[in-house]
Formats: C-alpha cells, structure tokens, sequence
C-alpha cells in the first residue's frame, strides 16, 4: 500500500463525498420542510388529513429505507413504464423517509408546548399565524434541535444506501476500491470520512444548542 | 358606566355545570374581588369572558360592544352561541387584560420584548414609543434594571410583575387576575399585592379571583362570593368579611384565620 | 436484508409480467436500431469484480469485459456508456431500460436464461478453492469437517451448496465481498475460500501473496455471458456477430492475452 495509492484512495474517496454530501444537503433541504407540513396534518382533527398522514409514517417509519429506495426508483416503470434519473430517485426516497421521522419530531415539539403560551398569546390579540411564527415555532425549534441533531447523524451514515440503486456515493466508491486492491484499508478510510463529516454535523449543533441556551 | 357587563351566564363541561347563570356587572374604575373555595367555576368565569372557553348560555359585554349576537341551536338541539364579528371581538380582546396565576411569560423573549411585542406586532405601534412607555411600566414595577433580563433569570414575583406590566402595555380598559398570587412562594406575594393596590389607587378597573382575604378585603370595591358556580352573595368587603348572614359563606371564611383577616 | 430484498424484487417481478401483458407487442425489434440511434450502448455492471470490471486506482472502470465492449462498441461506431448497479437488482435495471446489457463475468445459469436473452458464453470459468500456502492443506480431502468461505448471492455460493463436497465440511461461511473472505483466510477465521477462478488468478498474481488453489477442487464448470432484454434479439446477435469477428481476426485473444496472460476465451 504505497504513498501515491494512498493519495489517489483520497481524492477518489473526496469525489465519493462530494455526492454523499449533496444527497445529505438537498435531503435536508426536503425533508425538514415537509416534516413540518406532515407533522401539522398529523395534528389535524379532520380524518381525512391525519389518517393518511398516520398510514404515511407509519410505513415510512415500519420498512427498511433500502427498500423504499428501490420502490422509487424501479416503481414507476413497474406501473407507469417510465424511467428517470437515479440520484433524484435516492433524493426523493431519503425525502420523503426522513421527513416522517422529522414530522414525529416536530410533532413531540409542538405537543410538549404548555398550553399558557397559545393563552397568553390570544389575551394579548396575537393572530393565529402571529402566534405560531412569534410565539410557538421560536420554542419549539429549540425543543426538538437535540432530537433532530440524531437524525442528521444518522442520515450522513443512511446516505451510502443510495448504491443500491446504483448511485456511486462514499462507501461504494471505497468497497469498490477495496475489490481492486483486495484489503480492507479502504473502507477504513471512508470510516474516518464520514466521522469528520458526523463531528462537523455535531459540533453544528452544539453550537446551536448553545447559542438557543439563552433561555430555558 | 359599566365597563364589564355578565348577564345568565352558563358553562358546562359535559355534562357538569360549573356557572350557572351568573350575572354582575363592573363599573369603571371599580375593583371587583372573586373569593371562593377551588372548583368554585371562579377561574373558568374569567376564562369565558376571556373566550379562552366557550359559554354555553348568556351575554357579555364589554365596553358596550356585545360579545354574542345570539344563540343557535345544531341538529342536536344543543345551543351555541354565535359570536360577533371579529372587528367587535378583537375591539374586547384589546379592551380586556389578563394575569395569568402562571405569568404565562414567552421565555424566549426578554423582559421587555415580552412588553413591547404586542403593542408592535399586534397595535403596530411605534418601537420607540412601546419601549419608552414599557420603561416607564418596568420603572413602575420596580424592575427597570432588568428589562435585558430573560424571565428564567427572574424570581417568581418578578416574573408576575412583568407580566402585569405586559398586559398593561396594550392600555386595557380592565385587568383581570386570575390567582396571582398563587404560584409563588408565601414571602413574594406581598409585592405581587402591593402592584395591585398601586393600580387599585389610580382607578384601574379590575377583576381578581384570589385566595387572599385579608389583600380582598383591603382593595377591593365590592366582594363576590362563588360556590358551585352560582354566586352565593355579594356586597361590600364590610358586608361580606365582617357581617355576613350567609351560612356557607361563614363557613368558608372560617378556614381562613383571624391573623388573615 | 438480502432476503427482503428478493421477496420485493419478486413482487416486482410480477408485476413487471402483468405489466408485460397488459403491454401490446410492438412488432419488429428496434433494438439495435434504438442504440444506434442514440449513439451509445449503456453497459450495466457491479464495477467491484476484477479482472472482469472494475475501479482501478485512478477511479477508473477497467477490465477484461470493459476492453472486450470497448472494442466492440467501436466496431458498431457508438459510443460505450459505463453504467455502475447495484449487483442484487441487476434485471430490473435491464427490464427498466436503465441499461442495454449486463457484462460482467456473468454465469449462465437456469433462471438468467429465463430472464434474459444471453449471448453465447465467451469465456469459461470454474469454482476453485483457495487456502493459505503454509497451512499443509494439498487436496479437497484435507478440509473435512474445516470452514469454507464464500461471497454471498455469488454463482461460487451456488456451485459450493450444491455439491457433494459441501456435505463434508464442517460449516460455510458467507461474506458481502470476496475482499472479506480473503481477510477472514489470512486471519485463519477460515481454512479455505470458494471463488470464481479468474478471480483466484487475478487475486495471487497481484498480491503476490502466500495462497494456493488446491489442484483437485476445481468443480462446476461455468460459462460467461453477455446479458440482453428478452427482445432484444437484434442487438444481441449484432455483438455476438461483432464478437465472432473479433475472435477470426485476433483482437479477442490480444486483448485476453493483456489480462489473463493468454486467449480463454471460447467465442466461436
């Protein structure tokens, strides 16, 4: 295992990152907004808005993301007989999972707020929207940061699923590698990877934590 | 001029009646004391009139502007009422301030965005001005160093004061209290009282449903005394503390002792 | 996992057969014509199987099957596409149109003939077993009772579980890669390892390490082949056509002569 190989492992292991860190942004980019649109149509008293939200998480949450990978990528050729792009496929997919794990949590959040603030808010003539946005959302960011600072975690990791459906992310490029020169190092290295990457993503939030801490 | 009308006003839940047909009217200026033993529906009065609850029967009016139009009644034969139009209601909601037993203070704001925020966002008023008058309020509340203090910083009497100073920002026609007092330890009620008495001086209208006897019958005007929901008497603090005829009324006073007196 | 992910695949095996049903039969083979017209044929393949496909250290894809396809892309005057899959869900990229073909030291077995129209074989291969040099073992015999490893899901797995041999060993044990179970042989965690024998070769020749192929294990003979849509008639015996010429003019055996040292390939 010479220098020069090591060197080149790195750069092929930067490009496989590069990938794995666009599907874990426009993930977030996704999943976070539509978490919040999930999590208030679970709230919802209308049947006809939280049951299919219910049935929605509840598989989501209940099968392996690999195979949901694999329902949205080869799916819609299997009933509409189209084909389209793989890594939108894989964004599509992680979306849409990590969106009902984000809406369970935004929902914890929303429910643990106590009641006296949506009271004082309308004493004092807040509007609806005033009091979510001004009043609520402000809260409850800081009550559910912790919560989705695991999930972050855990999708920076999810993200090597996406070779299933054939997009060349970190780890496949790095078991790739390990075929080619038939040892372990490799994946070793695209071990380190994505810990700096999970210290950066944790560090973030700790920051975070610490500058929501101004109050309790 | 009656700043606060109730006329029969009913309140169920399930089917436990907890007001039942209760009328009283406020004057300006007037300090109205609610006494009662817990579960008494004391609480829930001011909430109705707050529409924090629905009723379930009567009419408030507030100011002259009346808060239920009418009644309807749904398919089950169950009335409701209808309420005015939002113009009328948010002209009460404005006109009504309230102090919660819990402060109820936004922990994320400090003390004197908790203030200024409504006047701004709500009032739209000028920042400049809803801080200058949310100053003087602190000063008034002994509590102007503190205004870049967030509430978790503050002491339980600090807080209800901050809070007090918040609904007095929006400039309400009358103030209600709900327990003030009663979520703080026995030696910061006094200066929970004090703020009170200050208000009950400059002729604030007030309402406050507390457990204080001996602060009801300093401040206030007129006495009501709540049992089951109904109004059992009402008159004077002399009338109701010291000469009261009422058997159940003699009997809730007398848990409180004489020093309370 | 694996297990799940047949059982869907399945399902959505079936579904492709009603779908098929459903779908009228659109006549004459577009096939080559299609790939001609869109100037480039879109090989499928699990690059992580050298010498056939795989990644070398500048990222690259190389290997046997890639310069055989290269050449034979030329020839047809399109362009070749590398297309990377995930080995588990190789028919439904090729049924889906993701991919035209699957070129990668694939064995031909009963249910692929089934599933796809395959080229005639063009290389053989067998199942070999491979055990440390200094371990004493020299035949088949001396790993009764013993532990034999394997890649899971792979035609070695197949061949292994299928034969008499397999009754006499003590257990089997089955890895995602064959890396895995070469790094379980070299921590004695194993006492020999089944693999194709082209990738026995490659592995000895460019580790220069310590292992011997037992002799006597070589079993169950398998052969090559290039995997095609079931109607893609056209395009499968245009390559095959393309690979016959090859192998007449001596292009085949020089470019088997650069990766396995001299011509196995058994084109006709």
């Amino acid at each position: 295992m010479d220098f020069e190989y090591l060197i080149k492992l790195l750069f092929i292991l930067l490009e496989g990152m590069g990938t794995s860190l666009q599907v874990f942004a426009l993930t977030l980019i996704f999943s976070i907004p539509l978490g919040m649109i999930v999590a208030m149509g679970k709230m919802s008293k209308h049947l006809i808005i939280n049951f299919p939200i219910k049935v929605y998480i509840s598989i989501m949450r209940g099968t392996p993301l690999i195979l949901q990978l694999i329902f949205i990528y080869f799916g819609p050729y299997y009933i509409f007989n189209v084909t389209y792009d793989r890594f939108t496929a894989a964004i599509i997919a992680f979306s849409i999972n990590y969106a009902a794990y984000f809406a369970e949590i935004f929902r914890g959040g929303m429910e643990s707020m106590p009641l006296g603030q949506y009271e004082a808010a309308a004493v004092l003539g807040y509007t609806k929207s005033q009091t979510f946005f001004r009043i609520i959302l402000p809260q409850v960011v800081k009550r559910v940061i912790p919560a989705s600072a695991n999930e972050v975690i855990t999708l920076i990791k999810d993200t090597a699923l996406a070779q299933t459906i054939g997009v060349i992310e970190l780890f496949s490029l790095a078991q790739k590698q390990s075929s080619f020169v038939f040892s372990v190092m490799p994946l070793f290295v695209a071990g380190v990877f994505y810990y700096i990457l999970n210290l950066v993503v944790s560090g973030t939030f700790g920051y975070i934590e610490k500058k929501l801490n101004y109050y309790r | 001029m009656a700043v606060l009308e109730v006329r029969n006003l009913c309140k169920r839940f399930g089917e436990l009646e907890v007001i039942s047909d209760i009328s009283f009217e406020v004057n300006k200026g007037e300090v109205l004391v609610i006494i009662g033993p817990s579960g008494s529906g004391k609480s829930t009065l001011l909430r109705c009139i707050n529409r924090l609850e629905k009723v379930d029967g009567g009419m408030i009016s507030v100011c002259g502007d009346e808060m239920i139009t009418g009644y309807e009644t749904d398919k089950n034969g169950v009335g409701r009422p209808v309420y005015a139009s939002p113009d009328v209601l948010r002209r009460i909601r404005l006109n009504v301030g309230m102090v919660f037993q819990n402060f109820n203070l936004f922990p994320h704001f400090n003390v004197l965005k908790n203030i200024i925020d409504a006047p701004v966002s709500v009032l739209k008023q000028d920042k400049q001005a809803a801080v200058e008058k949310a100053m003087a309020l602190l000063e008034k509340m002994g509590l102007k160093e503190k205004a870049q203090a967030y509430p978790c910083e503050l002491s339980g009497g600090q807080q209800q004061r901050v809070s007090i100073a918040r609904a007095l920002a929006l400039n309400p026609q009358i103030l209600f209290f709900d327990e003030p007092t009663s979520a703080l330890d026995p030696e910061l009620t006094g200066e929970i009282l004090k703020v009170i008495k200050e208000l009950a001086k400059e002729k604030m209208t007030m309402v406050i449903v507390t457990h204080e006897m001996a602060f009801a019958r300093d401040v206030a005007d007129r006495v009501i005394f709540m049992d089951g929901g109904v109004i059992v008497e009402q008159g004077t603090p002399a009338e109701i503390f010291s000469n009261t005829q009422n058997e159940r009324t003699k009997a809730f006073l007398k848990r409180f002792s004489e020093s309370d007196l | 996992m694996k297990k799940i992910i047949s059982v869907f695949l399945s399902a959505l095996v079936c579904a492709a057969v009603f779908a098929g049903c459903a779908k009228s039969n659109s006549g004459a083979d577009e096939s080559l014509k299609k790939v001609k017209d869109k100037g480039e044929l879109v090989l499928g393949l699990d690059d992580s199987f050298p010498p056939m496909g795989y990644r070398n250290e500048n990222n690259e894809i190389v290997g046997f099957d890639i310069d055989v396809a290269k050449e034979v892309c030329t020839r047809m005057g399109i362009e070749l596409k590398l297309q990377p899959i995930s080995w588990d869900a190789k028919e439904q990229e090729l049924n889906s149109g993701n991919i035209d073909c699957i070129w990668n030291g694939m064995s031909i077995n009963e249910e692929r003939k089934k599933a796809m129209n395959l080229s005639e074989p063009y290389m053989k291969n067998r199942m070999v077993l491979v055990v440390l040099k200094d371990s004493g073992y020299a035949s088949k015999d001396d790993l009764k009772d013993k532990s034999i490893g394997v890649q899971n899901g792979s035609s070695a797995q197949e061949a292994l579980e299928n034969s008499d041999f397999a009754k006499t060993v003590k257990e089997i044990i089955s890895y995602d890669t064959n890396v895995k179970g070469f790094m379980d042989l070299e921590a004695k965690g194993i006492d020999a390892l089944c693999v194709d024998e082209v990738v026995a070769n490659n592995f000895i020749v460019q580790q220069n390490k310590n292992y011997l192929v037992l002799e006597d294990s070589a079993f169950a003979d398998e052969e090559y082949a290039i995997g095609f849509r079931k109607n893609d008639q056209a395009l499968r015996d245009e390559v095959q056509k393309i690979l016959s010429e090859m192998k007449a003019d001596g292009k085949l055996a020089e470019i088997s002569t650069k990766w396995f040292g001299k011509d196995v390939t058994i084109v006709k």
